[in-house]
């Protein structure tokens, strides 16, 4: 990887972003995040009739004052989220001046940011091959940000990825929070299960789709050879004229159109991020109005 | 199918170039990309293609080669031939005087030269020409062209003539072509009126229009009075018409008469006589007079006569120095075209500029500073002493002679010449000087062997007449030979140049050379210029056009002498609405062999080819480099 993805200016645009979880999750501790279950927090969710039994201390006794009638007092429950992002370390994602992966780093470190900033806490797995390799284990805390997302720095992009048969062996939690898969999807092996797995373990899930410049309008023509990044037997040879590009493009929207209806299908997020876009624009702009943000 | 230029097939060799240029350039370029998934993937989304389109491809390359093919076979050119589709054309063009008539294509002849062209364009290609032009003389102008370009332009730069043509023996120039070939097909294009023909496509050109002409112009000078006469002839209707003459440059004049050409039922033509006087100061001279005809007509060539004044262009400026001229002036003046001046002998002092010196009994010696004249010819009588370039030395005076008829000389061409009409009549001389002659002279009359009468040329070359005697101390002069002989000595020293100075156009004129001169040049009315030897004794000049000609003979001192003739328009020429006519045929039987015909519209197919390979050319450029 070339150079330090992510740098302090960076990360202190990011700061005031909060993240959205439009699920509340029932995690384990308390957080800053409202719970589908009515809690102790400071938060008014809703009135009910009260029953005998329940706490007194939660009568709404102005509400009785005006309808005569014992009315309980609900409030929100706040819950402690886990975050789990997994960034596609193979050789596409790396390879050329596409600037991929660079994009892909800076987006998690931004995204455990803003979950750091939530209180909540966040790993980060590479997934290589068909395993994952966990960089950042349950991080909490600036402090603990601070000290551990350099480690993003060091990852280093080589070789394949099977994201499903990574993904579906290991710990993922249940409705604890957010799972985050980054991803070229540029591949033939099977994506689709563990996405469905991670909706599955109730688990909002979202699919960042990095793209370079090239990949997303190639400028190439002529007589070409290509061959593939991660496996030189995979090639293609083509003069590359009109008619090529436009097929490449058919090619580029249908792929896209599926990974975006499995998530629609699946109740996750799914969002193109080209590679040369800045983070913040993509976080500001795209993510605030998918309502992940606000 | 042939190819005239076979090595053309050598542009072949470019194929294998282009093939070479085409594998090299079409290499393909080895590149890493992060993933081919997608580009493999997009396979599925190309359109599906036919069989054929896997060449598309090669297209540049095939396009290419077929180009290069094309091009090649096209530098080899390729002669198609199409069997029995062409003709051979021969075509006799009327180029007499009259076609140069008025008409609503310009003249005449240059709408006999459209229908010709419109012949000729919508034949066949390989088509041959052949023209016969009937001119003042009858003309191959190009024989079995196949080239319609070439036979145009060569159609194109024929000249109408000014003459009278004979058509019919241009015609039998077209019956030898016919003879060859009896599938020939022959044009006439005329316009003259033709009842018959077989064999013969008769094409008539020009409408009849007015025209008038003049004919039968002279004049005469008495009197301070000068008389021209002459008559108008009207070849279409009767009219007035006003003739005008102008004297030399004259270019205004009041010299004019309005005279009615009418039918005149004695000759059957419409014309009308005129005599207009003009009074002309008595020592005034006038070299020429131009007779017009002051009305527009479709043939103005022949309303317009310049006499010129003949005797006085021929004149011979003389130069007598004599004390006892009376024999001498008697014959002079009885020759009409000598134009004297008199001295005694002491009143001679070297003049020049004369065109004949006489010296009668004058002979001062050499030491006097006098010497022969070398502008002009020389006579002399009774020579006194010898001087330097005279060819002959005076000797001895010799006592009474009497000659008969067989002292003359007449063993020699000169000497035949010179005696023509003398009776040879018997005469005695008192005292003759004994001459002896160098070289060059020829003996006309002789005295016991010594020269009496001889002529010859100077050492100035100029020529030279001596008579060794007195007239005075002879009884010759009183017998005719001596006006006979003087006149064919005359003529001879100094010849009549031209014998008139009006010709009709087509005449050959024959221009008598003087002794002493160097070269001549004839320029015609149109300014073309004709140069002749000047050793000749005689030179002939043909008149083709209509106009002055001007004869200009430069003498050996390099002065020059200036004649002016007139070329006139034949009279039978003026008759443009002529309803004479004429019958050309050509005699055998037509046959009907035809010649292979010419596709030659390859010009198109190279044009299609080279569009073809710049749109070839174009789109691969634009797939490659404009399309990112």
């Amino acid at each position: 990887m070339n150079g330090i993805a992510i740098n302090e200016e960076f990360l202190q645009q990011v700061e005031a972003l909060q993240t959205v979880v439009k699920n509340n999750v029932a995690g384990l501790f308390g957080g800053n995040h409202q719970s589908k279950t009515y809690g102790s927090s400071s938060e008014f969710a809703d009135y009910r009739d009260y029953i005998a039994g329940d706490d007194i201390t939660k009568i709404d006794w102005n509400a009785y004052a005006r309808f005569e009638k014992l009315y309980l007092k609900l409030y929100l429950d706040e819950r402690q989220l886990h975050t789990k992002i997994y960034i596609d370390a193979s050789r596409s994602m790396g390879y050329g001046r596409g600037k991929k992966d660079i994009q892909a780093l800076r987006f998690a470190a931004t995204l455990a940011y803003l979950s750091i900033s939530e209180m909540d806490k966040v790993s980060v797995f590479v997934i290589r091959e068909n395993g994952l390799e966990e960089v950042i284990s349950s991080m909490l805390g600036k402090e603990s940000y601070v000290n551990e997302i350099g480690k993003l720095n060091q990852i280093e992009f080589y070789g394949d990825s099977r994201i499903s048969e990574a993904i579906l062996p290991s710990t993922v939690g249940f409705g604890d929070g957010l799972s985050v898969i980054i991803s070229d999807f540029l591949t033939e092996n099977d994506f689709e299960n563990a996405v469905t797995y991670l909706v599955g373990k109730k688990r909002d899930v979202f699919c960042a789709q990095i793209l370079s410049a090239e990949e997303l309008n190639p400028k190439a023509r002529g007589k070409l050879h290509f061959f593939d990044s991660e496996n030189s037997d995979r090639f293609y040879r083509k003069n590359i004229n009109r008619e090529i590009i436009q097929a490449y493009k058919k090619a580029l929207e249908y792929v896209q159109e599926r990974i975006r209806n499995l998530c629609l299908s699946r109740g996750a997020e799914y969002l193109l991020i080209p590679a040369d876009e800045p983070v913040t624009e993509v976080f500001f702009n795209k993510l605030v109005s998918m309502g992940v943000l606000k | 199918m042939t190819f005239l230029y076979p090595l053309g097939f050598l542009g072949l060799i470019g194929i294998p170039v282009l093939i070479g240029i085409y594998i090299l350039k079409n290499k393909y370029t080895e590149q890493t990309v992060t993933s081919t998934y997608i580009w493999t993937l997009s396979e599925k989304f190309l359109k599906k293609r036919l069989p054929i389109n896997k060449l598309v491809g090669l297209i540049s390359l095939i396009l290419q080669i077929i180009c290069v093919i094309a091009v090649s076979i096209l530098i080899a050119h390729p002669v198609l031939y199409i069997k029995g589709a062409a003709n051979d054309y021969c075509f006799v063009l009327d180029g007499s005087g009259s076609m140069n008539a008025a008409c609503a294509d310009g003249t005449r002849f240059d709408a006999a030269k459209g229908e010709i062209a419109s012949v000729i364009d919508e034949s066949y290609n390989g088509s041959a020409y052949t023209l016969v032009f009937a001119g003042n003389t009858n003309d191959v102008i190009f024989e079995n062209i196949t080239d319609k370009e070439r036979a145009l332009t060569l159609l194109n730069g024929v000249a109408s003539g000014n003459t009278a043509a004979d058509v019919a023996d241009a015609v039998s120039v077209a019956q030898g072509y016919f003879n060859e070939n009896p599938s020939i097909l022959t044009y006439l294009v005329t316009d003259k009126q033709v009842d018959l023909s077989e064999n013969v496509t008769v094409i008539t050109v020009g409408e009849q229009r007015e025209n008038f002409a003049l004919t039968g112009v002279g004049y005469t000078f008495a009197d301070g009075t000068l008389t021209v006469t002459g008559k108008v002839l009207s070849y279409m209707s009767e009219a007035a018409v006003t003739v005008e003459v102008y004297l030399d440059g004259e270019e205004t004049t009041e010299s004019f008469k309005e005279i009615m050409v009418a039918f005149n039922e004695f000759t059957g033509l419409k014309e009308g006589e005129f005599s207009i006087g003009r009074e002309v100061d008595k020592d005034a001279s006038f070299t020429s007079v131009r007779v017009v005809i002051a009305k527009e007509d479709s043939l103005p060539q022949d309303n317009e006569i310049i006499i010129y004044d003949v005797a006085y262009e021929n004149s011979c400026k003389t130069l007598l120095v004599s004390d006892k001229p009376f024999f001498i002036l008697a014959m002079l003046k009885s020759i009409d075209n000598v134009t004297l001046t008199c001295v005694s002998c002491d009143k001679y002092a070297g003049q020049t500029g004369y065109d004949l010196y006489i010296f009668d009994s004058y002979g001062p010696s050499g030491s006097s500073g006098w010497t022969l004249p070398d502008d002009g010819a020389v006579w002399f009588f009774n020579p006194q002493s010898s001087l330097p370039n005279t060819g002959f030395s005076v000797q001895d005076e010799i006592g009474l002679t009497a000659l008969s008829a067989n002292d003359y000389k007449e063993d020699t061409a000169l000497g035949k010449t010179l005696l023509q009409n003398v009776n040879k009549t018997p005469f005695t001389v008192a005292k003759y000087r004994q001459c002896r002659l160098y070289s060059g002279f020829t003996t006309i009359l002789s005295a016991n062997g010594n020269p009496v009468i001889f002529a010859g040329s100077n050492g100035y070359g100029n020529r030279q007449v001596v008579f060794a005697f007195d007239l005075h101390e002879s009884d010759y002069a009183l017998v005719a030979d001596y006006i006979t002989l003087s006149t064919n000595l005359l003529n001879y020293i100094f010849p009549t140049v031209l014998e008139n100075s009006t010709y009709t156009c087509g005449e050959t004129v024959t221009v008598n050379l003087l002794a002493n001169s160097d070269s001549m040049r004839v320029a015609a009315p149109s300014g073309k210029i004709n140069y002749f030897d000047g050793s000749n004794a005689v030179c002939e000049v043909t008149l083709t056009e209509i106009g002055t000609y001007t004869v200009t003979i430069v003498l050996n001192d390099k002065s020059v002498k200036t004649f002016n003739i007139y070329s006139s328009l034949p009279e039978e020429e003026a008759d443009t609405v002529t309803t004479a006519t004429a019958s050309f045929s050509l005699s055998g039987e037509a046959g009907n062999e035809k010649r292979d015909g010419i596709y030659s519209e390859l010009l198109i197919i190279f044009i299609l080819f080279a569009l073809i390979f710049a749109a070839d050319w174009v789109v691969y450029c634009y797939e490659q480099y404009q399309l990112r």
